[in-house]
């Protein structure tokens, strides 16, 4: 029985268990409405760090900030409810607010949360919750299935944020969850024109440093207010972008030294200071160098443009990283967190009759082979089970560290036929059964050869 | 003349001393020799990836310290004048060490390569010196590597150099206002050294930078911190020196904070003397007063209360522990009658039942067959009840000092003895006595047959005589034969039950000798543990009345002589604290922040 359906019976079960505790049965209800819903990704950090422009990158519409819980969720059309105290949520409007669109909850002073439904494809398989920055690790992630964490450069208070979100005896063995983002990357580069690739360069050496390395699993650069850019740029706005690059390369350098001589009033274009004004808000001053530099160098037409923007403000990586490691393993993230909420109901209602259920959850943490594969992944890239260079990549590779798919398991870059996919399989098996019957190798080597001959027998039947 | 402030401070290390406190009197030199220096030094703090380098560089108008993307300051650099540009990096000499006090090597490097080469390690910092008017005064310029960073020996090297700083230039960058971080690192620069300008950099990449600032300043009125904030742009100001546009340059924001570092820190190198060593001293003299101070309450009211309760939880616990004690020694002489009658009836039911299989098994067999195997198995069963009985006593008794030690009065780790039973139990009882077996051998058969046989043949030999037959004839042959027969079995029947009474006799004997030998010696043995028992437990008992009693008595001995020593230590004390604080009186009066310190 695969993890997914195991833990789903486990739900059940306990239902039953507890159908006379409303407490109880209230929570359950939650937990077996959430495990069929899209995995949900809180994106955390500090104040002004950048969250809801990412989310609004993401998404593909710009939101105005709110001060409290925001959850993004796919709908046909725009709904807002806002969940203030107990009883039922209020609906309230979508307004607009120049570029942006502002969910009304003027009238509630302290909603608990506010559920945006929105037609957007990204939110079909993902529900986005847009956290406060002073909300705890605890309140982030009780409701969450993933993390998107920002920061800058990581510091101190970064590393105690994300320890927090693993401090658990069940999260720690299914430490799948989060992806850091170096947010601002604009600003890493002190807004030169090449900030991006250092920025990226940055994201590279915090995804092998061993502090952050063990506490999620990819750290990727977003220049948000680009990424937002190519999301959402408009005609007017790519125009005046265009008559802006127009301007001499050196000249128009000059003017783009400060914000302040941007928008000041000797600008050599009739180009009305508001106007100035508005493109700095929305795309930042280094957003205007880069995109008039892009347009020159014949990015220009608008969908060009769009797709360099997506792919150097990082959002496309962002986007692939959310895809591998968050939407391809929604059952296990679904399943970690109902583990989760099992467990915090049999310590808050301990009962002689749920022992059996108890037992069965400490055996599926202790053995889904799941989570085997997390561990090993965790710990060979924290250095604490070590193999030769060549096998340590394969077997990270095999075990689902670069994606889940069978493609990206076995290591192809193209589309390749069944046949070569069984070959690739069946070598790999062989190769790594000789590692786990291998007498010569430490204990270690042996036990993690053994995950990886487990995985290669659970991807055979899908060739044969 | 010495200026008043060094009168101050040598009399604040004075106190450190008589007080024994070496730390605070290390700190305090230090503070010392570094106020005599003629140098004035300015550090330059904050998070990483705020610009500090870049300010150092825009303020000098020279590429002094490397600036990066990633993170780039590893060491403390310090920027100092000379006259012509040179480079050294410190290295310290033994591989591992604190910062301070460990021999250093000083390597002359090219200045370009300096901040290359500062990455190697062991280099404790880099010095640099260049030949700029800023630096004329003996002002030294000290940029640090990001505090907060992932890598904590950046920050403690940060922190380190700290300590020696005339001023400090916080830096934070424009894309935010002061994160709470900040705010905690600028509270920790204040108390080092009180004399901060936070420093906004990169307004040249932020549209709304004057609202930052303003959020700022609001944030450091909310927290009382009274530091002045300037906004800067350094890419602004080094491009304004490469093209030499003065306009460039206002807007930059440098002219105020060079004017700012020449009018509050070269200018006024006293004041900011004199307010360093106040707040150094005051933290010094608060540390000293805060002990004593606690020292002195406490005598006044908690310590003799505290001493009486302790005599009256003494002396009720003496109490307690005569009332218990009458308890457990009844509890152990209950105990140990009943044990000892019920070990006795169970080893006289265990013998008696042998005794029955014994008797039971000799109803039928011969004891003259197999006697050895017999003999063998009455001494199993025999040692097999003894094992039983004894092992069955060991269990009580040690039941018995457990309830024993229930009834105890307190609750003590060695209360249950180790061992109560002697060790010389279990001797074999005497042997099994054989009984006599009388042999019926051939020639007696023979005999008691032929006695036997003698009346057969007379009697038939008379009868047949009387019909014409000779005494001796067939007839009284054959009747002797029969006769003779008979009476060998008959002999030999009660032969057999001869020797199974005898065998009877034998086992009833030899039981009764195990009995006798084994009550005895369990009786022996019961006595013996309710001896050790009683032993242990008394000793405890007495054990326990001294310690209370003791400390009764030195409760009461505490309690007589506080009175007098308390007011000795009192007096004392008090003279000492009007010492300190008529000192700390005057450090405040050489212009710190005014703190609160009463008597």
């Amino acid at each position: 029985m695969t993890l997914d359906r195991v833990v789903w019976s486990m739900l059940q079960e306990a239902l039953a268990v507890y159908r006379d505790s409303p407490r109880a049965t209230a929570w359950l209800r939650t937990h077996v409405e959430r495990y069929t819903e899209p995995v949900r990704i809180a994106v955390a950090g500090r104040s002004r760090i950048g969250k809801s422009t990412l989310v609004s990158a993401l998404i593909g519409d710009e939101f105005a900030p709110l001060s409290s819980f925001v959850w993004y969720r796919g709908g046909t059309e725009p709904r807002a409810h806002v969940f203030s105290g107990p009883g039922r949520p209020h609906e309230v409007t979508i307004g607009r607010r120049g570029s942006r669109h502002h969910v009304e909850i003027g009238q509630f002073d302290r909603a608990d949360r506010v559920v945006v439904e929105w037609p957007a494809r990204t939110l079909r398989d993902i529900v986005l919750i847009d956290t406060p920055a002073d909300a705890t690790p605890e309140q982030v992630l009780g409701d969450a299935d993933a993390l998107l964490y920002l920061m800058r450069h990581v510091q101190d208070d970064d590393l105690k944020f994300l320890q927090a979100a693993n401090d658990h005896p069940i999260a720690r063995t299914a430490a799948v969850h989060t992806v850091a983002v170096l947010a601002r990357a604009d600003e890493i580069g002190a807004g030169r024109i090449d900030a991006l690739s250092s920025a990226k360069q940055i994201a590279r050496r915090y995804r092998r440093d061993v502090a952050v390395q063990p506490l999620c699993q990819n750290v990727v650069s977003v220049a948000g207010l680009l990424a937002v850019a190519a999301r959402t740029l408009r005609e007017d706005e790519f125009a005046a972008l265009r008559v802006l690059s127009s301007l001499g390369r050196e000249e128009l350098e000059d003017h783009l030294l400060s914000a302040d001589r941007f928008v000041g009033e000797q600008f050599p274009l009739a180009m009305e200071p508001a106007v100035r004004q508005a493109l700095l808000e929305r795309f930042g001053i280094f957003g205007v160098r880069l995109i008039t530099a892009l347009i020159r160098q014949g990015f220009d037409s608008q969908v060009k443009l769009t797709g360099q923007l997506v792919q150097r403000s990082g959002l496309g990586e962002l986007r692939d990283s959310i895809a591998i490691h968050f939407t391809e393993r929604r059952e296990i993230l679904k399943a970690r967190s109902a583990l989760l909420a099992l467990d915090v109901l049999f310590r808050m209602e301990p009962r002689q009759n749920a022992r059996k259920l108890m037992a069965d959850l400490e055996r599926v943490v202790a053995s889904a082979h799941d989570f085997r594969e997390l561990r090993l992944v965790a710990a060979l890239q924290s250095g604490r089970t070590k193999l030769p260079a060549e096998l340590q990549a394969e077997a990270l590779r095999l075990v689902g560290a670069e994606g889940t798919a069978p493609l990206a398991r076995l290591g192809f870059d193209y589309e390749a036929d069944p046949r070569d996919q069984r070959e690739a399989l069946l070598d790999a098996l062989v190769r790594w059964q000789a590692q786990a019957a291998d007498v010569h190798a430490p204990n270690e080597h042996r036990k993690a050869a053994q995950i990886v001959v487990r995985t290669c027998e659970g991807l055979l039947p899908q060739f044969s | 003349m010495a200026p008043p402030w060094l009168d101050v401070l040598d009399e604040t290390i004075g106190a450190c001393v008589t007080h024994r406190r070496p730390d605070l009197e290390a700190r305090l030199r230090e503070k010392r020799a570094q106020q005599l220096d003629p140098k004035l030094r300015v550090l330059v703090v904050g998070e990483s990836k705020q610009g500090k380098s870049q300010l150092v560089n825009a303020l000098l108008n020279a590429p002094v310290c490397a600036v990066g993307d990633d993170i780039t300051t590893t060491v403390p650099t310090f920027v100092q004048h000379a006259d012509t540009p040179s480079a050294a990096l410190v290295r310290n000499a033994s591989a591992r060490g604190s910062i301070f006090h460990t021999p250093t090597e000083r390597i002359a490097v090219p200045i370009e390569q300096v901040t290359k080469q500062a990455t190697a390690q062991h280099v404790v910092r880099a010095e640099i010196g260049i030949p700029r008017a800023l630096l004329d005064s003996g002002l030294v310029l000290i940029d640090t590597p990001g505090v907060g960073d992932t890598r904590s020996a950046h920050t403690a090297s940060t922190f380190a150099t700290l300590m020696q700083a005339d001023a400090v230039l916080l830096v934070s960058d424009a894309t935010g206002e002061l994160t709470s971080a900040e705010m905690t690192l600028l509270k920790k620069v204040m108390e080092a050294c009180p004399n901060v300008t936070v420093v906004v950099t990169k307004i040249d990449l932020v549209p709304a930078w004057r609202t930052v600032v303003e959020r700022n300043r609001a944030l450091l009125a909310r927290a009382g911190v009274r530091a002045k904030l300037i906004p800067v742009s350094s890419a602004l100001r080094l491009r304004a020196a490469k093209t030499g546009d003065q306009r460039l340059n206002t807007e930059s924001g440098f002219p105020e904070l060079l004017a700012c570092v020449q009018r509050d820190i070269v200018a006024s190198a006293d004041l900011l003397a004199r307010r360093a060593v106040a707040v150094v001293a005051s933290s010094a003299l608060t540390q000293l007063v805060t002990p004593l101070r606690e020292e002195l309450t406490a005598h006044d009211s908690s310590r003799t209360v505290a001493t009486i309760s302790t005599l009256q939880e003494a002396q009720r616990r003496v109490d307690e522990l005569r009332r218990r004690s009458a308890r457990w020694q009844n509890v152990l002489n209950d105990e140990m009658a009943d044990l000892i009658s019920d070990v006795e009836y169970d080893l006289r039911d265990r013998t008696r039942k042998i005794l029955r299989e014994v008797d039971k098994t000799y109803d039928e067999a011969d004891p003259a067959i197999g006697w050895d195997k017999f003999e063998q198995w009455l001494e199993d069963n025999l040692n097999e009840a003894a094992t039983t009985n004894f092992a069955w006593l060991m269990e009580r008794a040690e039941w018995v000092a457990a309830k024993v030690a229930k009834n105890f009065p307190v609750y003590r780790e060695d209360l249950i003895p180790g061992s109560v039973l002697p060790d010389d139990l279990l001797e074999p009882a005497s042997k099994l006595e054989k009984p006599k077996i009388e042999p019926f051998s051939v020639p007696q058969k023979l005999f008691t047959g032929l006695r036997g046989s003698y009346g057969g043949v007379l009697m038939f030999g008379l009868v047949t005589s009387l019909a014409g037959m000779p005494l001796i004839n067939v007839i009284s042959l054959g009747a002797g034969a029969l006769f003779g027969g008979k009476s060998i079995l008959d002999e030999s029947d009660q032969r057999l039950k001869r020797r199974q009474a005898a065998a009877k006799a034998a086992a009833q004997r030899h039981v009764d000798d195990f009995f006798m030998k084994f009550s005895k010696d369990v009786r022996d043995s019961g006595r013996h543990i309710q001896r050790s028992l009683r032993n242990h437990f008394s000793t405890l008992a007495e054990e326990l009345q001294e310690t209370l009693l003791e400390s009764a008595r030195s409760a009461k001995r505490a309690v007589q002589d506080d009175q007098t020593e308390r007011e000795r230590r009192m007096r004392e004390g008090r003279k000492e604290l009007d010492k300190l604080v008529t000192l700390y009186k005057r450090v405040q009066a050489l212009g710190g922040p005014t703190m609160e310190l009463s008597a």
